[in-house]
């Protein structure tokens, strides 16, 4: 036994790192930072890149020793001049045939672009940029990032700051180092084109990492293991705390519903079976058809306004007393029935033919004892898999039945999550959801192993 | 046993045929049948309008404003009302102008809702193409092939069923961006864990059998035993499987587009939905009782014949059938 429970935790862990890995692709690589839609257009850089610090989004996805900085704006320029818009001096080139859209820089002046935000000094960075000469010159331009040399200063503290580009006619591409913290740095990117034009195809600038570990991956796995889940950007709370505050209000709502629901589907899907084929079970199958045929959304709007809006018998919105959770549960239980009853109609029916059922009635036992006493006690098997694999959905609460009627849970959190793109929140949701059903799944399975030694030797 | 080896050649029906004379045999599945043309040739007409309306660069009648008409009950329930020239309309044509009644913007229920059909029936669509696809392939791969490559599908989809759906759905929707295409992405990238694992039983099932071995034995390759042999007597789970998904697909996209997650400026159900929802508690009931349903007798037929269908197309239940 002890075996098969070791055997069976292991074979947990790879569904709970794939469920990880699941949420990290999709809210790192394909969602990545909500910056500008949870802090709107009008955002400063420095904000946002607070924002991505804070979530870990401003570091390599997996690996890696180079990021990305909203210091300087990546720039490939086939959309147009980008900040070098209207810069004097600077020529815009669109893209023509197989050249691609360029700026170009004409001799004889500087041009010159402040950085968005302060670099920090604790780490170095560095431009790439890729750029071409017109043809016959020797030298062609300065990189920097330092101001030039003043006539009183030695050139060598600001030669770190400065790259001379080698005339080529050749796209070429360049790497020029930027360190804040040396003396005789400006925040900016300067060129001092000296005889020949140049032509910029890409600017970039990207900042070190202290550790090619540094990435919002290892972030993320870290934040699971402190099971720290960053902070909600709506509100400023912490996500741990959210949930903490939720899970009572959802449970209050979901387990009701859950217990109601299975002990009348049950009783009703028994009923069904006692007067099998005869009209009280038409009517029943009839009626759960077409109760799964209405649309989840239409229970609750008509309900909550004729039930409680028009006919007054429930409070209407609100979570103040146990009686603002009646038609909520109400609404839940009717809404869920066809599908339950169908379903276990068909474990009862199913267990109606076996051999042994067979035998009772030859025995002469009656019908209602047949039913009750055997045949209730063998469905029970496949009706409690179903119970249990469902307990890990009641966490999540009911999302549309809290938003409406304003209880204050997981679901009601997730809707507003969702709408203001509150990525920690959906995420933590999302991640100990799929945690719970995992784990639950685990229980069921060991359960069976205690009541059915055969599972172990599968 | 298979059913489908044993229908001999001389058999009078064909496969279809013989399916669809078994589903034929009952009224209430020929009117479900009907409901669904029905409602399929809607949403043709929708598209259709939508698609000239685009081309043409006019505004369609589904979001047409006509503040001086909002409101309007359905023509059964108000009275005449003059025209522009002033003379009252003759009762035919009170009938059909605005049949099924205004929205609070004067747009027409009917007109919308035609549009909403368009809607549900691109996302059925479009979400079952993405859905089972992937599903039938992964099923068939990792029942066939076993060992290494069922580790990794089983991995893929166990992790996919653990993550509860509509939060699966609503966060995929949110991060591809607003607009249909979130949903379909949404629900078609959640929903094909069923059919795989089902597949996979039943290919597992097959894979033994003796015509699989046959066919081994005359040596074909894999791909052609999986696609050309064991597929088609695997099909009809397949087929399940759409009736079954299609309606709650539809259902899942009515709940995306009410939370403002989904189509943008056209009318799907949801959006209908959503704009009715403050309107009923004014009394105007008609446009939510609109979409209530048209989105019930669709659902409801497809539940129907789905279950004709699964009793009609599972060979064990088939043969017993005679």
């Amino acid at each position: 036994m002890l075996r098969y429970i070791l055997r069976r935790v292991l074979q947990m862990i790879p569904t709970v790192l794939g469920v990880i890995l699941v949420t990290f692709i999709l809210f790192n690589v394909v969602g990545g930072s909500q910056a500008r839609v949870v802090l709107g257009e009008h955002a400063s850089t420095r904000t946002l890149e607070e924002y991505d610090e804070v979530r870990g989004f401003n570091r390599p996805l997996l690996f890696g020793w180079w990021t990305t900085t909203r210091a300087l704006e990546d720039s490939g320029f086939d959309g147009g001049a980008g900040v070098w818009k209207g810069m004097e001096g600077v020529l815009y080139r669109l893209p023509e045939g197989s050249l691609p859209g360029r700026i170009g820089l004409p001799p004889g002046r500087s041009y010159s672009v402040p950085f968005a935000l302060p670099l920090r000094d604790d780490t170095d960075y560095r431009f790439t940029l890729v750029y071409r000469t017109a043809p016959g010159s020797e030298s062609a331009a300065v990189v920097s990032s330092g101001s030039p040399p003043g006539p009183d200063e030695p050139a060598t503290t600001s030669e770190v700051h400065r790259v001379a580009l080698a005339a080529t006619h050749q796209w070429k591409t360049v790497h020029v180092p930027v360190v804040p913290g040396a003396p005789g740095f400006s925040p900016s990117l300067h060129f001092e084109v000296e005889k020949t034009d140049i032509e910029i195809r890409e600017v970039r600038l990207r900042r070190k990492m202290p550790s090619p570990f540094h990435s919002q991956f290892i972030f993320y796995l870290g934040q699971i293991a402190r099971l720290d889940f960053g902070e909600s950007s709506s509100t400023n709370q912490k996500v741990s705390h959210m949930l903490r505050e939720g899970i009572v209000p959802s449970l209050t709502l979901t387990v009701p519903i859950f217990v109601v629901g299975l002990v009348v589907a049950v009783s009703l899907s028994l009923v069904c079976a006692f007067f099998r084929n005869r009209f009280i079970d038409r009517f029943f199958v009839v009626l759960s058809v077409g109760l799964m045929s209405i649309n989840y959304l239409i229970f609750i709007i008509v309900g909550q306004y004729l039930l409680a809006f028009k006919w007054e018998w429930f409070p209407v919105w609100g979570y103040e007393s146990w009686r603002y959770l009646l038609l909520p549960v109400v609404i839940g239980v009717v809404s869920g029935l066809g599908a339950n009853v169908r379903f276990y109609r068909t474990v009862v029916l199913d267990e109606m033919y076996r051999d042994y059922v067979r035998t009772a009635f030859a025995k002469g036992v009656s019908k209602r004892s047949v039913l009750f006493r055997h045949v209730l006690k063998n469905a029970m098997v496949p009706i409690l898999t179903n119970v249990v694999i469902a307990i890990p959905f009641l966490y999540t609460g009911s999302l549309l039945l809290e938003s409406f009627f304003g209880i204050p849970g997981l679901g009601y959190l997730a809707i507003n999550a969702i709408h203001s793109a509150d990525i920690d929140v959906i995420r933590a949701i999302v991640l100990i959801g799929s945690i719970l059903f995992v784990v639950a799944n685990l229980i069921t399975d060991l359960s069976y192993a205690v009541v059915d030694p055969r599972v172990k030797f599968q | 046993m298979n059913a489908v080896i044993k229908t001999p050649v001389s058999d009078p029906h064909s496969w279809w045929g013989e399916t669809l004379r078994r589903i034929a045999r009952s009224k209430l599945n020929l009117f479900c049948i009907a409901v669904v043309l029905t409602h399929m040739g809607v949403a043709f007409y929708g598209e259709v309008e939508y698609l000239r309306h685009r081309i043409r660069d006019t505004t369609p009648a589904y979001n047409q404003v006509n503040l001086e008409q909002r409101l309007l009950a359905p023509s059964l329930f108000r009275a005449r009302i003059a025209g522009p020239d002033g003379g009252k309309p003759s009762a035919l044509r009170h009938l059909v102008t605005h049949p099924l009644g205004t929205d609070s913007l004067g747009r027409d229920v009917l007109q919308r809702l035609v549009q909403g059909a368009r809607i549900a029936f691109r996302v059925g669509i479009i979400t079952s193409l993405i859905a089972i696809p992937i599903g039938v392939i992964l099923g068939c791969l990792a029942g066939y092939f076993g060992g290494r490559t069922d580790d990794v599908i089983v991995w893929v989809y166990s992790t996919f069923a653990s993550i509860p759906g509509l939060l699966f759905i609503l966060a995929i929707a949110m991060v591809v961006g607003q607009g249909l295409l979130g949903v379909y992405l949404g629900i078609g990238l959640t929903t094909w864990v069923g059919l795989c694992r089902l597949l996979r039983g039943e290919v597992i099932k097959h894979k033994t059998l003796p015509y699989v071995q046959a066919a081994r034995a005359l040596g074909l390759g894999s791909a052609r035993i999986i696609f050309r042999h064991i597929l088609p007597n695997v099909f009809h789970i397949v087929i399940v499987t759409f009736s079954i998904r299609f309606p709650a697909a539809v259902g899942t996209e009515v709940i995306l587009s009410f939370l403002g997650i989904g189509v943008r400026g056209e009318p799907s159900w949801g959006i209908m939905i959503s704009n009715a929802r403050l309107q009923l508690w004014q009394g105007i009931w008609w446009e939510i009782t609109s979409v209530t349903v048209a989105i019930f007798f669709l659902v409801l037929a497809f539940n129907i014949l789905g279950d004709a269908l699964r009793d009609a197309l599972d060979p064990r239940l088939r043969d017993q059938q005679g």
